[in-house]
C-alpha cells in the first residue's frame, strides 16, 4: 500500500461534518495495575461521524475503546483516571448505571462471538433483558428490523432457529452487530470487527458501517488503515497509550502533521 | 527354606551378575575405531535379567504348584490312606494339617491329621529344598549363558530396552485384566445365580426377602429375589435425593466462587470444598446416622408424618448430597471456565448485569459439560456404599415418602456378603448379580458422560 | 462500495432509560442480581457450615476417647483369697503362674469391700488386668495392701466427662468425695487393637492393620500406575489395543469402589484362595483401586513435560528409554507423587471393598504381617459404629480423628510437593 491509494481512498470520503457531540473524554489515564496503558487521552465523538482509532498493536487503541462502555470494569486490575462523559453525563460517576451504559453504548468484539443459541434468540436477548418488548409480536418486529439492518435479513429469514454458531464468520459478525443495534443503543463500538474475517465479509460489513452512520454514533479500531480511510470521517492516531493526532480522517492520511502518523500510515513501523 | 529366603538369594545372585559382566564390559576395547555399541551398565544389566528373570518365573510356578505336591506327599501314606474319600471332614482334616505344619494351629481336633503332619513337614523340607536347588541352577545357567554373549560389539543396550519395553506394556495390561477380571467374576457367578433364580423374576420381581429359610419345608425357603425395591431405593437415594441436595449447591457453590467471589474469598473456599471431598465416606456414613438421621426422625415425629423411621432416605440422600456437592462444583466450574471470555463479554456489552449473563448466556451454553458432571455425580451416589449402609436401613420398602427407610443395591450387596453364609447359596450369588446391575449402569453412565463432555470440550477449542 | 451512502433518513426515537417503568425494571433487576448473588454466597456457606458441623461433632465427642477415668483400688493382698508366691513371680514361669491366679475374683471382691455392694460394676471389664500388671511389676504387694489405678466401667467414665446417666453420676459423685477416681490420657487407646470393652479397646490394630495394607496397596499399584503411565504416554502405538487400555482405565477409575470388592472376593480368595482378612488381600484389592489413579495422574504429569526436553535428548543420541527414564520420568516425578498420594489417601479411607474381603473380623490383637487377619481403621470405625454400648460413640469419634489426621496429613503433603516441585514450563 502507499501513500496514493490511501489519498485517494480517503479523499472519497464524504467531508466530515462539525456533528454534535455525542462523547467526550478529557485526560483519560488507564492503568492495569501499576502498568500505565493509556496516558493522558482526550478526544470527541461526534453523532455523524464514524470515527476510527488506528496504531500499531497494543497501542492502546483497544483499551482504550473499552472504556467508553466500561467493559474494563471486567478485569479486576483496571483503574481509569480522568472523565469520560456521555450526553454530557460522566460514565464513571456513582449515579451512572453500568447497565444501562452499555446498553446505550453497544459493543462488537474482534472476533465474532454469537451465543450459542438460535440466531433470533441471540438478537432477542438484549432487548429481553432490557425489557424492551411488551409482546411476542413487538420482539419479531424488533429482531427482524434488527436483521435488516444488519443487513442479514435476507440470508437468514428463513432458518431464525438455527443456531447462531452454525453461520460463517462474517454473517456470525453481523449476527452480533444486529444483536448490539436490537437494544437501540446510541454509539456502537466496533472492536477491529473485521479482523477475522475474509475480503467480501469485510466488505459487507464495511458497507454496513456506511448504512449505520447517522444513526448511531460508531466508533471503530482497526489496523487496516484502508479500511479506516474507507470507512471513517475522524480519525485517531494512538502510539505507546497516547494520542498522537486526532482529525478528519482525509486531514491524517493526505497531510498528517505528526511525522509518527506519517511515517505509520507511509508503512515505516507498525 | 522359605520362599522369601530363595528370592532373596537369586536377587543376591543378580547383583553378583550385575557387578561382574558390568566390570568386564569396563575392560573392552574399541574394535577398529568404533567404541563398544552399549556401555558397562547395559550389559551389567543384561547378564543380571538373564539370573533373575527365569529363576523368579520357575519360582511363581513353583508356588503355585509346591502346596498341591507337598499334600499329595503327605496323603500318600499310611495314615493319608484311611482318609475320608472327600466331604467337609475330608477338607477340614487337611486344613488342619497345612495348620499344624505351619505352628499356626496349637491343639488339632483329628489324631489323624497329627499322624500326618510327619510326613507333610518332610515333603516340605524336600520340596523346599529341590525348588532352591533348581532356581539356582537356573539363575547360574541364564548368568553364565548371558555372559559368555558378552563382546565388545554386542548390543547389550537393545536387549535391555527391549525388556524395559515389554515390561512396560505388561504393566499397562494390567488394566485390561483387571477390567476382564471384573466383568469375567461379576459375569460367571451372575449366571451360577440365574441358573438358580430366573433373571426375570430379578429385575422385574418386587419382592426382595434373601433370607434363606433353614428348612426346606419352610414357608419362602427359596426366598424372593424381585430387585426392582433396591433399584428405587438407589435412584430416590442417589440419583433424587442427594441431586436435590447437590445440584443447586454444587452449581451455585462453582458460580460464586469463579464469578462473584474476591480471590481471597477464593483461596479460603476451594480447600473448604476439597477437603468435603476427602473425607471418607464410612465417617459421612457414621455423622449421618448419628446426628443427621435422628434429627431428620424427630422432625417427622413432630410433623406427625406416617412411616418415620430413624434409617431414612431423607438422611442418607442429604448426607450423600453433601459429599456430592464438590464433585459438582467442579465439573462446574471446570464446565464454565472452558465458555470463552468473549461470550461473557459479549453479554456484559449489552448491558446485561451478572447474574443475567450467568443464567442466561454461561449456563446455557455451559449445559453440556454441568450434564456430563451431574451424570457422572450420580454414577458415583449410586455406587456409594458406606452412607447407605449406615443410614439408609434394610427395609426393602417401594415408597416415596423420604422419611421412611428404604434400602439399596450396595447396602443389600454389603448385607449379602457378610453374614456366615456358604458361597454358592443363591443369598451369595444374589450380591454378584447385583454387582453386575451396578457395575453396567455406572459404566454406562460413565461413557454417556465422558462421550457428552468430550464433545462440549472440543466445541469451544 | 466506496461510493457514499446517505444517512437514512428514518427519525430515530431513543430509548427513554429515565422513565420510571424503566427504572423500576432496572431496580428489579438489580435485586435480582443481589439476591443471586448471595444465594451463591449462602451455597458455599452451606457447605463449609457443614465440614465446620461435622468436625466440631467429631471432635467434641472424640476428644473424649483419648481420655479415660482411672478409679483407685485398694487391694488388701494379704487376706485375699489369692495363693500366690511372689518367690514364684520372679522370672522364667511367672505368666503361668498369674494366669493360674483368680485374679479376677481378687478384683471383684476388693471392689465390692471399697464401694460397697455392686462395686465391682464400677470398674472396667478389664480392671483385673490392671492389678495383674501391678502384681507382675512389683510382686511384693502380695504381702501388704496395695492402692491401684484400675480403668472405670463405662457409666463412671461418661460420668467423669460430663455425659453419664443418673447412676454413674451418683457413682462418680460418690467416688470423687472419696478422692479415688482421675482422668488422664488414654494410653490403651493408642496401644491396644479391638475389644468387647469400649473402657478398653485401642486404635493401634486398625491402624497397624491399615499401613500395611496401605504398604501393599503402594509397593504394587505405584511401579504399575507409573510404568503403564510412561507406556500409554511414550510408547504405546496408536492402535485398538491402546485404545483398549485407555478405556479399561478411564472406566476403572470411575467403578464403584464396592465392585473391587466383589472381584476382591471372587478372584482373590474364592479363585486363588488367598488368606480371608489379610491386608495382602486388601492391599491387591486396593492397588487395583488406586492404579487407575495413579495412571491418570502421572499421564497428565508426563504431558506438561514439554517435547523439546525429548528433542534435545533424542537429539545427542539417546535412546528412546534413555529419554523417558532420564529426562521424562524425573521430571514428572513430582506429579506423579502428588497423584499418588492422593490415590493412596482415598485407599486409606475406603471401607467397602474392605468389607467385602472379610476384613471385618473382631481382632483383639494388631496383625504381625501381611497374611494376617487384621481389620484397617474405616473397618474399625464402621464396626464401632454399630456397638450399642453408649461408650464406643466417643471411641468412634476418636478413630474418626486419628483417620482424619492421617488424611489431612497426606493431603497436606501433596500440596506441598505441588506448589514446591511442579514448575510451569
Amino acid at each position: 500500500m502507499n501513500d496514493h491509494t490511501l489519498n485517494d481512498i480517503a479523499a472519497h470520503q464524504p467531508a466530515a461534518t462539525e456533528g454534535t457531540l455525542k462523547m467526550a473524554a478529557r485526560n483519560v489515564n488507564v492503568f492495569y495495575g501499576a502498568k500505565q496503558a493509556i496516558r493522558d487521552v482526550s478526544i470527541d465523538v461526534t453523532q455523524e461521524n464514524v470515527t476510527a482509532f488506528i496504531g500499531p498493536s497494543g497501542c492502546g487503541k483497544s483499551t482504550f475503546l473499552r472504556t467508553l462502555n466500561r467493559m474494563n470494569d471486567t478485569v479486576a486490575s483496571a483503574r481509569v483516571e480522568g472523565q469520560i462523559t456521555l450526553d454530557g453525563e460522566d460514565i464513571y460517576s456513582p449515579s451512572m448505571d453500568v447497565v444501562q451504559l452499555r446498553a446505550r453504548v453497544g459493543m462488537v468484539f474482534q472476533k465474532p462471538n454469537p451465543f450459542p443459541k438460535s440466531i433470533y434468540e441471540n438478537v432477542a436477548y438484549g432487548p429481553r433483558i432490557h425489557g424492551l418488548a411488551a409482546a411476542k409480536a413487538d420482539m419479531d418486529q424488533i429482531v427482524e428490523k434488527s436483521l435488516k439492518r444488519a443487513g442479514l435479513w435476507e440470508e437468514v429469514k428463513d432458518r431464525l432457529t438455527d443456531s447462531g454458531t452454525a453461520l460463517s464468520g462474517g454473517q456470525q459478525q453481523r449476527l452480533c452487530i444486529a444483536r448490539a443495534i436490537a437494544v437501540d443503543p446510541e454509539v456502537i463500538l466496533m472492536d477491529e470487527p473485521c479482523s477475522a474475517l475474509d475480503p467480501i465479509a469485510t466488505a459487507k460489513i464495511e458497507e454496513l458501517i456506511h448504512e449505520l452512520r447517522g444513526r448511531y454514533a460508531i466508533v471503530i479500531v482497526t489496523h487496516n488503515m484502508q479500511q479506516a480511510a474507507r470507512v471513517s470521517q475522524r480519525t485517531a492516531f494512538f502510539h505507546l497509550g497516547t494520542l498522537v493526532e486526532y482529525g478528519d480522517t482525509s486531514e491524517i492520511f493526505t497531510n498528517p502533521r505528526e511525522t509518527r502518523t506519517k511515517d505509520y500510515i507511509t508503512g515505516r513501523y507498525g | 527354606m522359605s520362599n522369601l529366603a530363595i528370592l532373596f538369594l537369586i536377587l543376591g545372585l543378580g547383583l553378583v551378575a550385575w557387578l561382574t559382566a558390568r566390570a568386564k564390559a569396563a575392560g573392552f576395547q574399541p574394535v577398529g575405531g568404533i567404541r563398544p555399541h552399549s556401555r558397562p551398565n547395559h550389559h551389567g544389566w543384561y547378564v543380571a535379567l538373564w539370573a533373575i528373570v527365569p529363576a523368579l518365573i520357575f519360582l511363581a510356578v513353583w508356588s503355585n504348584i509346591a502346596p498341591g505336591l507337598t499334600m499329595a506327599a503327605a496323603i500318600d501314606t499310611p495314615a493319608g490312606a484311611t482318609l475320608p474319600a472327600a466331604g467337609m471332614e475330608r477338607s477340614a482334616i487337611l486344613a488342619e494339617v497345612r495348620g499344624l505344619a505351619s505352628g499356626r494351629v496349637q491343639g488339632g481336633f483329628y489324631p489323624l491329621a497329627q499322624e500326618m503332619v510327619p510326613a507333610y513337614q518332610a515333603a516340605q523340607t524336600r520340596y523346599g529344598i529341590a525348588a532352591a536347588a533348581l532356581a539356582v541352577i537356573l539363575a547360574l545357567a541364564g548368568g553364565a549363558f548371558a555372559f559368555t554373549r558378552l563382546r565388545p560389539d554386542f548390543r547389550a543396550r537393545t536387549r535391555v530396552e527391549r525388556v524395559v519395553m515389554i515390561g512396560l506394556l505388561v504393566a499397562s495390561l494390567i488394566a485390561i485384566l483387571t477390567t476382564i477380571g471384573i466383568v469375567g467374576s461379576l459375569l460367571f457367578e451372575t449366571m451360577r445365580f440365574f441358573s438358580k433364580v430366573s433373571p426375570v423374576e430379578f429385575l422385574f420381581g418386587t419382592t426382595w426377602s434373601p433370607q434363606t429359610a433353614m428348612r426346606a419345608d419352610q414357608v419362602g425357603s427359596s426366598g424372593a429375589f424381585g430387585a426392582i425395591p433396591l433399584f428405587w431405593g438407589t435412584i430416590f437415594i442417589g440419583a433424587i435425593i442427594a441431586m436435590v441436595v447437590a445440584i443447586p449447591l454444587g452449581m451455585m457453590s462453582a458460580i460464586y466462587l469463579t464469578q462473584y467471589a474476591a480471590p481471597g474469598v477464593r483461596k479460603w473456599m476451594k480447600p473448604v470444598l476439597e477437603v468435603l471431598a476427602g473425607v471418607p465416606t464410612v465417617v459421612y456414613g457414621y455423622f449421618a446416622a448419628l446426628t443427621v438421621a435422628p434429627a431428620i426422625r424427630d422432625f417427622a415425629a413432630f410433623l406427625h408424618i406416617p412411616g418415620a423411621s430413624s434409617e431414612s432416605a431423607l438422611a442418607a440422600g442429604l448426607v450423600m448430597g453433601i459429599m456430592i456437592i464438590p464433585f459438582v462444583s467442579s465439573m462446574a466450574d471446570d464446565s464454565i471456565a472452558a465458555v470463552p471470555q468473549a461470550m461473557r463479554d459479549g453479554s456484559l456489552a449489552m448491558g446485561a448485569t451478572t447474574s443475567e449473563t450467568i443464567s442466561k448466556v454461561l449456563v446455557p451454553a455451559a449445559l453440556p459439560g454441568v450434564v456430563g458432571g451431574v451424570l457422572l455425580a450420580v454414577s458415583r451416589a449410586i455406587g456409594e456404599t458406606m452412607i447407605v449402609v449406615m443410614a439408609a436401613g434394610l427395609a426393602a420398602n417401594m415408597t416415596a415418602n423420604p422419611f421412611a427407610s428404604v434400602t439399596t443395591v450396595t447396602t443389600q450387596i454389603v448385607q449379602l456378603l457378610t453374614g456366615d453364609q456358604e458361597f454358592d447359596s443363591p443369598k451369595t450369588l444374589a450380591a454378584f448379580a447385583l454387582g453386575l446391575v451396578l457395575f453396567i449402569v455406572t459404566l454406562l453412565l460413565n461413557i454417556v458422560a465422558l462421550r457428552v463432555v468430550k464433545k462440549y470440550r472440543e466445541a469451544y477449542e | 462500495m466506496n461510493s457514499p451512502i446517505p444517512v437514512p433518513a428514518t427519525p430515530r426515537t431513543p430509548t427513554d432509560w429515565n422513565s420510571p417503568a424503566m427504572q423500576n425494571r432496572i431496580r428489579r433487576r438489580y435485586a435480582a442480581e443481589r439476591r443471586f448473588k448471595a444465594l451463591g454466597l449462602v451455597s458455599i456457606l452451606v457447605s463449609a457450615a457443614f465440614l465446620a458441623f461435622l468436625l466440631i461433632t467429631m471432635v467434641g465427642n472424640g476428644a473424649r476417647g483419648f481420655t479415660q477415668t482411672e478409679i483407685r483400688l485398694p487391694v488388701d493382698f494379704a487376706r485375699s483369697t489369692l495363693m500366690l508366691d511372689p518367690a514364684a513371680l520372679k522370672g522364667f514361669g511367672a505368666d503361668a503362674a498369674l494366669a493360674g491366679a483368680d485374679i479376677e475374683g481378687v478384683t471383684a471382691a476388693a471392689a465390692d469391700a471399697a464401694f460397697g455392694d455392686g462395686g465391682a460394676r464400677l470398674l472396667s471389664d478389664g480392671a483385673w488386668l490392671s492389678v495383674r500388671e501391678a502384681i507382675k511389676e512389683r510382686p511384693e504387694v502380695l504381702q501388704g495392701k496395695a492402692d491401684i489405678w484400675v480403668p472405670a466401667a463405662t457409666s463412671v467414665d461418661l460420668a467423669a466427662k460430663g455425659d453419664g446417666d443418673a447412676a454413674g453420676e451418683a457413682a462418680y459423685a460418690r467416688l470423687k468425695a472419696a478422692n479415688a477416681v482421675q482422668t488422664g490420657i488414654n494410653l490403651t487407646f493408642l496401644t491396644k487393637a479391638d475389644s468387647t470393652d469400649p473402657t478398653l479397646v485401642g486404635i493401634w490394630g486398625a491402624l497397624k492393620g491399615s499401613l500395611v495394607t496401605m504398604f501393599v496397596t503402594l509397593i504394587l499399584a505405584f511401579p504399575i500406575g507409573v510404568l503403564s503411565a510412561l507406556y500409554l504416554e511414550e510408547y504405546a502405538p496408536r492402535n485398538r489395543w491402546t485404545d483398549l487400555i485407555e478405556v479399561s482405565i478411564n472406566n476403572l477409575a470411575a467403578v464403584p469402589s464396592i465392585i473391587f470388592g466383589l472381584l476382591g472376593l471372587a478372584v482373590f480368595l474364592n479363585f486363588m484362595h488367598l488368606p480371608r482378612s489379610a491386608p495382602l488381600v486388601g492391599g491387591l484389592t486396593l492397588a487395583l483401586m488406586t492404579m487407575p489413579v495413579i495412571v491418570i495422574a502421572g499421564r497428565n504429569a508426563i504431558k506438561s513435560v514439554p517435547p523439546s526436553i525429548r528433542d534435545a535428548a533424542l537429539g545427542i543420541g539417546a535412546s528412546r528409554v534413555q529419554v523417558v527414564f532420564h529426562h521424562v520420568l524425573p521430571l514428572a516425578l513430582p506429579g506423579i507423587l502428588t497423584g499418588t498420594i492422593i490415590g493412596m489417601a482415598r485407599a486409606l479411607g475406603e471401607t467397602a471393598p474392605l468389607l467385602m474381603i472379610g476384613m471385618r473380623a473382631f481382632l483383639a490383637s494388631p496383625p504381625g504381617g501381611i497374611t494376617d487377619p487384621a481389620t484397617v481403621l474405616p473397618v474399625q470405625i464402621f464396626l464401632w459404629s454399630d456397638e450399642v454400648s453408649r461408650g464406643f460413640v466417643e471411641k468412634t469419634s476418636a478413630a474418626i480423628i486419628v483417620l482424619l489426621v492421617f488424611l489431612l496429613a497426606m493431603n497436606g503433603l501433596a500440596i506441598y510437593l505441588r506448589n514446591r516441585f511442579e514448575r510451569r514450563w
